[in-house]
């Protein structure tokens, strides 16, 4: 059991956007976390990331409850994660997004080292050309990729990945599955958030569906999708 | 005792309902254009001179001239939105937040300053609007202060039925609620964001010509109202209008009883403008997304 | 190599300069650019403070009042060797600063900015009404940081701050830190997901350029011998906010020649009256609107332009 949410709860307002939802993510797993818009996908990776506190339950790494840590100590923990729509330092360049979280997380680093290692995350994410630009220049795939790349400088047991196929474009999608593919063959455990089904079907093992703040289903990908309860909360009847 | 209590109520009322004026005009701007506009006191100040020119050069009754007042500020603050706060909509600009900090508090500079220039550094004072007062018991309201009260409130409620009777509130309404939901029923947000500058700022300048004939005219007339009308905006926590009359009645309120009991009258002037920055700073650490209670979202 | 050494030889021709000026200034000028030194470090200071880490505050004249006014009250109450006192009120700035930094940790954007106005306020006001303690508007006499009537020895004691300023904060920069407060500037969630302590920083930042403006605060008190609530006003704020706005927000010794640039010539200037400030509030909207990284940096860059197109240098001499 590598990251735990046990029974978590938050509350915006008078809604539940997550409702005593539980989840484990174990070791080296690639997880698909699918539901409609609004269905707290995106509640869900900010409370097991450590951007917002859960209003009652838990969340464990390695079985050690993060009660009011900071995101930063999550990212310490190793949780990496990206956002809905890319947050990178805009202004910066790719290279200095990528070895800023390398240089926050080892006080032992050089920036010799750490720029050594943001050129092989290059390398691998296919963006060393881009390297001396600033972030802000890159299209939006090349973005998605930026992001994915500086939560993999963390040096990560886990990736939570919001939408990573959004807004991404058609040529580049291959590229990014191939990527998250790779990744969770190196044994980085991974947990996919998106609502577009098919994206997802077809590279994870395992598919949690949420709606309205619940998990309402949970295992094989085949499964889960002749499951009455998803047909039900996708078509809306 | 008491009469004198009441008295310092009934000022501090007005005094709210005109920093009401002001922080309605700070709230629609910051609603719509999601700015805060720190030359918004430099606009109530040319408001006031706005209106004193009126009154003496071109003969204009009082009354009016705070009409005249509100028309000019209009132009002014809708001139500046159109040269320096339009680069915000596009990306002509970097760190819009920082940018739009820097360039109203330039106005307030600007604005300030070229007072100073053309109208010179000292107290001026227009005519009275009335030289009636009002004799309840033993207590006398003077007429200038009732009527500034009285056009204010009337300024007030004509805001509210604007914004909820009109299309072009609504519109107004709609952009500050969600600016791309917005754009995609047909609603021109550039004109819009032009438009809450322009009314902002007129509400700022007939704020300060309904003042000036209370309290004088000067160019630095602004700096302590706009701290105010930041605090009114933080307090009301709503964006709504009817939420900056309330705040702004309070603390008009508070601070009158403020001064009249302070026990070393010596400082009492002096911590009551220290009492609302107090105010302010409490506000903040209580509700670090103050004003109007909705998150604040970086422009870019 | 060639353009490596560039910038070191443009330093010290700079210091240079700047250390054999005295001999062809006259008094006036002496003591119009001593008084400068005092803007640089607060226009470096809150250029570090504002445009690399973000933090849009207006109280940065209320920590130069603390440092000033702890140094001069030590200096006058306790007979506390002035050196000393410039120590104690450059620590109680911190301090404070440390202080508004964590107060201020959960507020963002014109957030930030509207309380530390409010701060800045507060201070000038309590200034103003504990006369008894602080002289109130009339100001408090302080004695000099050197014996004697000349200006220079704090021209000198001044420009060597100036530099010990931009070497600290500029060597800060360069570290790792520097990369940590733009990338707490750019996104602050975005830094905390990677591993950014963010609160610690915003309140380290705050701390050491509040350091740096009770140092500038010291130098002036000891300097011109009067220490007043005008230190704090929004006005002088708003000066120090141009002179960084035009050197460069983002470029500390831009900062600091802007700061420099702008207060020696609102004094030339000075017949023009108020017409300077409206003219310098007009800069500021036009170097905003059209040269954000500040006129110094763009000169700076046109210049490095113009002289490589001169003398094309050779495609090595980047390696």
């Amino acid at each position: 059991m590598l990251l735990s949410a046990e029974s978590v709860t938050k509350r915006f307002g008078g809604i539940r956007a997550v409702d005593d939802l539980t989840l484990t993510v174990e070791k080296g797993e690639l997880v698909g976390l699918i539901g409609p818009n609004g269905s707290g996908k995106t509640t869900l990776i900010n409370l097991m990331s450590g951007a917002l506190v859960p209003d009652g339950g838990h969340v464990r790494i390695d079985g050690i409850s993060m009660s009011g840590k900071a995101p930063h100590v999550f990212a310490r923990s190793g949780v990496g994660r990206t956002f809905q729509i890319p947050r990178l330092f805009r202004r910066m360049s790719v290279l200095e997004n990528l070895i800023t979280p390398a240089l926050a997380l080892k006080r032992t680093y050089s920036r010799v080292e750490a720029e050594h290692k943001a050129h092989q995350v290059l390398a691998f994410l296919r963006l060393t050309h881009v390297a001396a630009l600033e972030a802000r220049a890159l299209s939006g795939g090349q973005q998605k990729l930026l992001e994915l790349g500086r939560a993999l400088m963390l040096e990560p047991r886990l990736l939570l990945l919001d939408e990573p196929f959004a807004g991404v474009h058609p040529k580049l999608l291959d590229q990014v599955a191939e990527r998250i593919e790779e990744l969770s063959r190196t044994g980085y455990a991974i947990v996919l958030v998106d609502h577009n089904l098919d994206a997802v079907r077809g590279l994870v093992r395992r598919l949690v569906v949420m709606a309205r703040g619940r998990t309402i289903a949970d295992g094989a990908p085949d499964e889960v999708l002749r499951s009455v309860d998803v047909i039900e909360a996708y078509t809306g009847r | 005792m008491t009469s004198y209590f009441v008295l310092q109520v009934l000022n501090g009322l007005v005094t709210g309902l005109i920093y009401a004026l002001i922080a309605a005009g700070l709230t629609i701007i910051f609603s719509v254009l999601k700015i805060v506009n720190f030359g918004h006191g430099a606009l109530y100040m040319i408001g006031g001179y706005a209106g004193y020119y009126a009154i003496h050069l071109l003969g204009v009754p009082p009354l009016f001239a705070v009409l005249v007042a509100m028309a000019a500020t209009f132009v002014l603050g809708v001139i500046f939105e159109r040269l320096m706060l339009a680069p915000l909509y596009t990306n002509k600009v970097d760190r819009k937040d920082e940018y739009a900090t820097i360039v109203t508090f330039a106005l307030f500079m600007l604005l300030e300053n070229a007072a100073i220039v053309s109208f010179g550094p000292f107290n001026k004072r227009p005519p009275s609007f009335t030289d009636a007062s009002l004799h309840v018991g033993m207590l006398t309201i003077t007429g200038d202060r009732l009527v500034a009260a009285g056009m204010a409130a009337l300024l007030l409620i004509g805001l509210s039925l604007f914004m909820q009777r009109t299309s072009l509130g609504q519109a107004l309404d709609a952009v500050s609620q969600n600016r791309d939901a917005a754009a995609i029923i047909g609603i021109d947000a550039k004109r819009m964001f032009t438009t809450a500058f322009g009314l902002g700022a007129a509400l700022a300048g007939g704020a300060g010509a309904l003042i000036a004939p209370i309290f004088t005219l000067s160019p630095s007339m602004g700096d302590l109202p706009s701290v105010q009308a930041y605090i009114i905006v933080v307090l009301g926590g709503m964006g709504s209008v009817p939420g900056s009359i309330i705040g702004g009645m309070l603390l008009g309120i508070v601070e009158a009883l403020g001064v009249g009991y302070y026990p070393d009258p010596n400082r009492a002037l002096a911590y009551s403008n220290a009492f609302g920055a107090l105010l302010l700073i409490i506000t903040l650490l209580v509700r670090p997304t103050g004003l109007f209670g909705r998150a604040h979202v970086r422009m870019e | 190599m060639a353009l490596r050494a560039k910038p070191a030889i443009s330093w010290l021709v700079a210091i240079a300069v700047m250390a054999a000026l005295p001999h062809w200034l006259n008094a006036y000028w002496l003591h119009i650019l001593a008084t400068s030194w005092y803007y640089a470090i607060l226009a470096v200071s809150w250029a570090l403070l504002a445009g690399f880490a973000g933090q849009f505050s207006f109280a940065h004249m209320a920590f130069a009042a603390i440092g000033g006014y702890t140094s001069g009250l030590l200096a006058v109450d306790l007979h506390l060797p002035v050196p000393l006192g410039i120590l104690c009120g450059v620590a109680s700035a911190a301090l404070v600063g440390a202080a508004i930094g964590w107060l201020c940790l959960r507020l963002r954007g014109p957030y930030l900015s509207l309380f530390t106005l409010a701060f800045a306020l507060i201070l000038q006001l309590i200034i103003i009404a504990e006369y008894q303690f602080t002289r109130g508007s009339l100001g408090l006499s302080v004695p000099g940081l050197f014996g004697g009537n000349s200006d220079l020895p704090y021209y000198y004691a001044g420009f060597v701050l100036v530099l010990a300023s931009l070497a600290i904060m500029g060597a800060l920069l360069r570290s790792r830190v520097g990369l940590f407060l733009r990338a707490l500037r750019e996104d602050e969630d975005a830094a905390e997901a990677s591993a950014i302590d963010t609160s610690y920083y915003r309140i380290l930042v705050f701390t050491i350029t509040s350091a740096f403006a009770g140092l500038a605060g010291g130098y002036y008190g000891h300097y011109v011998g009067i220490l007043s609530p005008n230190i704090v006003t929004i006005p002088e704020m708003g000066l120090v906010v141009a002179m960084a706005v035009v050197g460069g927000i983002e470029n500390l010794p831009g900062a600091a020649i802007g700061a420099i640039f702008v207060f020696v010539a609102s004094e030339a200037l000075r017949s023009g009256g108020q017409l300077r400030f409206v003219a310098l509030g007009l800069v500021i909207m036009l170097t905003q609107r059209f040269a954000q990284n500040g006129l110094v940096v763009l000169a700076a860059a046109r210049l490095a332009r113009a002289t490589r197109r001169r003398a094309p240098s050779p495609k090595t001499a980047t390696g």
